[in-house]
């Protein structure tokens, strides 16, 4: 837990650096008229970077005193996780190609299946109506167009 | 006051038109199964349908998502009593005395205590909000941007200060919040700030994506880690229930207005709602006679915390409309609901769109009472949602976040935001940095930079500006006090050992 903590505010320091590099960029003094584009974002990154070299520096005391503590994740967490994570992304992968809903209708049909050993006929029914009204209800009836893919357009032609 | 009330009938006439009352009990439908289930929010849920919403009229549109913001209030609970899983935060208080009342054999008492505490706390809540918004609104006519910038200052000083997670990480996660929110085009300059050159930056992130990823799939990760363990009692709730329901809200009198109370006070203050269910145990809890049976199944544990997360809920509502600052996600994105409609949240809204205003606070008193009878009449069937397996319905949820991010800009790079935003949500979590005050300062970033930059253009460099007479100086050192709390009250406590020892 202690290494996570340090990873992710060094991260967030990261950030702050970045956010300053930019705000020095922009200008951060007082312009013509008032102050200038980086002035506000400037203050932040330093308060971010002030903030995050506390937390580091506390954490790494404790470290240093305590040992690691608790692990980030349970003994066998991430794996689930990542049974979420991975199928989540290549869905929307896939939506870049064939559009949303069908890529929906695979990835309902696979974590279903294949993670929660569900039974064919309801995976089947379920990942077919599921995007089926889905597609009526926000591309036909409220009209909010959702990504058809590069070939979306021609796998749903009506 | 009697303005008011004429205002208020002009409202409800607006309320229960067939049709938004149909759409409210829509709302209230979806809201009370968005409670229920882990993983789906209050924030999320709302979030998920304003692409929906925009096509409707504004004030049909504003009644859709409040009504699921009221639907997951009540929801919540019914998951925390039943299944042991607090559906919402604020319902974890919920638990200690609910589950074990309903394991005790008396789930539909437990059911129906909860209901009607939330009626109460959702009725003192909505008096305030129609009688106070107007003063306020009034009274914030005349804030000037360094007024506007102080109660900003306000608002983030009481998720450091009162927030109860620790200070540091809390300023690390607004700040973050802000500089998130600064990312794009520099509203009053036009210059590129933050993009790097990349053309998918230019449009900044936006914060409805971000609530669906902090909040959707963080949470979805939480639980998957944990494994979904789902041994509930089932329930009904008959008339015997509501009977003694009713006896036993009339025997703790002292709980439920001390409830309704903290409820309504807390939740003007940002992140009100959870901190506010405890506290609300707490002085049950204190006062109570008997103590002992707290935690094994005590009414008036059941009957204070709900009151206050109801109240303290509705009441959120007022500082929403009236100064355009949300109290927590949820009011953040029905907030952003509005800004859709063009209709800025503020005291201006009161002056120029007086027939929306009042049409959304009859709705809040319409939606509380029929959602009372929703809850009563089918929480068995709301609770068997959670017999569905996981597997199933974690997909879907998953399936409709995306649409929900991809739809509020119609931009593919959004539900790629709404992973990377869904791991940092699990990370946050986990490492005890708060989300809340991250999200609000992302809705809030440009409004606060604008009102700080104009502000000090008024007082020509001077930051003395932002402690003015008469209205931001006390704001401001309101602001430090509950900023410094955590301090002065540690400092407070070795004073007083020192004495004692």
């Amino acid at each position: 837990m202690r290494k996570a903590d340090i990873a992710v505010a060094l991260l967030l320091m990261g950030v702050g650096i970045l956010v300053i590099a930019d705000s020095v960029r922009l200008g951060f003094k007082w312009g013509t008229n008032g102050p200038e584009s980086g002035f506000f974002p400037f203050y932040l990154g330093a308060g971010l970077i002030l903030c995050t070299c506390i937390i580091v520096f506390k954490a790494a005391i404790k470290l240093k005193k305590e040992g690691a503590g608790a692990r980030l994740m349970p003994k066998g967490g991430l794996k689930p996780i990542l049974w979420v994570l991975v199928p989540a992304s290549v869905m929307i992968l896939v939506t870049e190609f064939v559009g949303l809903h069908i890529a929906a209708a695979l990835y309902l049909a696979f974590y279903m299946r294949a993670v929660g050993k569900i039974g064919w006929v309801t995976t089947l029914l379920i990942s077919v109506l599921m995007p089926v009204s889905l597609y009526i209800a926000f591309d036909k009836l409220f009209l909010v167009p959702l990504p058809q893919g590069l070939w979306g357009a021609y796998l749903i032609p009506f | 006051m009697g303005g008011d009330l004429n205002n208020l009938m002009m409202g409800l006439g607006v309320a229960l038109q067939g049709y938004n009352l149909m759409i409210a009990v829509i709302g209230l439908v979806l809201g009370i199964i968005v409670g229920v289930l882990p993983g789906l929010g209050g924030a999320n849920g709302v979030a998920i349908l304003i692409p929906v919403v925009v096509s409707m009229p504004a004030t049909t549109g504003v009644i859709l998502l409040s009504s699921i913001y009221w639907g997951a209030l009540y929801g919540g609970s019914i998951t925390s009593i039943l299944f042991n899983i607090p559906g919402e935060p604020w319902s974890v208080a919920t638990t200690f005395d609910g589950y074990p009342m309903a394991k005790g054999g008396r789930p539909g008492k437990a059911l129906v205590l909860s209901f009607l505490s939330h009626g109460a706390g959702a009725f003192l809540g909505v008096i305030m909000l129609t009688f106070f918004a107007p003063i306020i609104a009034e009274f914030a006519l005349k804030f000037g941007p360094a007024e506007i910038f102080s109660v900003m200052i306000l608002t983030f000083s009481a998720f450091v200060g009162l927030g109860g997670k620790s200070p540091l990480k809390t300023v690390t996660s607004i700040l973050f919040g802000f500089i998130l929110a600064a990312v794009g085009m520099d509203i009053v300059s036009g210059q590129l700030r933050m993009t790097f050159g990349s053309v998918d930056l230019m449009g900044g992130f936006n914060f409805i994506v971000a609530v669906i990823g902090l909040f959707g799939l963080g949470e979805i990760f939480l639980t998957v880690e944990e494994g979904l363990k789902v041994e509930g009692v089932t329930a009904k709730v008959g008339l015997k229930d509501i009977g003694e329901g009713v006896k036993e809200i009339l025997r703790y009198p002292k709980a439920l207005i001390m409830g309704t109370l903290i409820g309504c006070w807390m939740g003007l203050k940002p992140g009100g709602a959870t901190p506010a269910s405890f506290m609300a145990y707490g002085f049950a809890k204190q006062s109570a006679k008997n103590k002992v049976e707290f935690g094994k199944g005590a009414s008036n544990g059941i009957i204070a915390p709900e009151a206050a997360a109801h109240g303290a809920g509705t009441s959120a509502t007022l500082p929403m409309i009236t100064l355009g600052i949300p109290g927590s996600p949820t009011m953040a994105v029905i907030m952003g609901g509005l800004m859709i409609f063009g209709l800025q949240p503020g005291p201006m809204l009161f002056k120029e769109h007086a027939d929306f205003v009042w049409g959304l606070i009859a709705s809040c008193w319409v939606g509380n009472f029929i959602g009372l009878f929703l809850v009563m009449a089918f929480a068995p069937i709301f609770a068997a949602i959670l017999k569905i397996r996981f597997a199933i319905f974690m997909p879907i949820i998953i399936y409709v976040c995306a649409i929900g991010a991809y739809a509020v800009n119609n931009r593919m790079i959004d539900v790629y935001y709404m992973i990377i935003f869904g791991i940092l949500g699990y990370l946050f979590k986990k490492l005890d940095y708060p989300l809340a005050p991250m999200v609000l300062a992302l809705v809030l970033g440009d409004m606060a930079e604008q009102a700080m930059r104009q502000a000090l253009i008024m007082g020509q460099g001077n930051p003395l500006i932002f402690f003015r007479p008469p209205i931001a100086l006390p704001i401001m050192v309101a602001a430090l006090v509950i900023f410094f709390w955590p301090t002065i009250s540690s400092f407070r406590k070795k004073l007083a050992a020192g004495k004692a020892g």
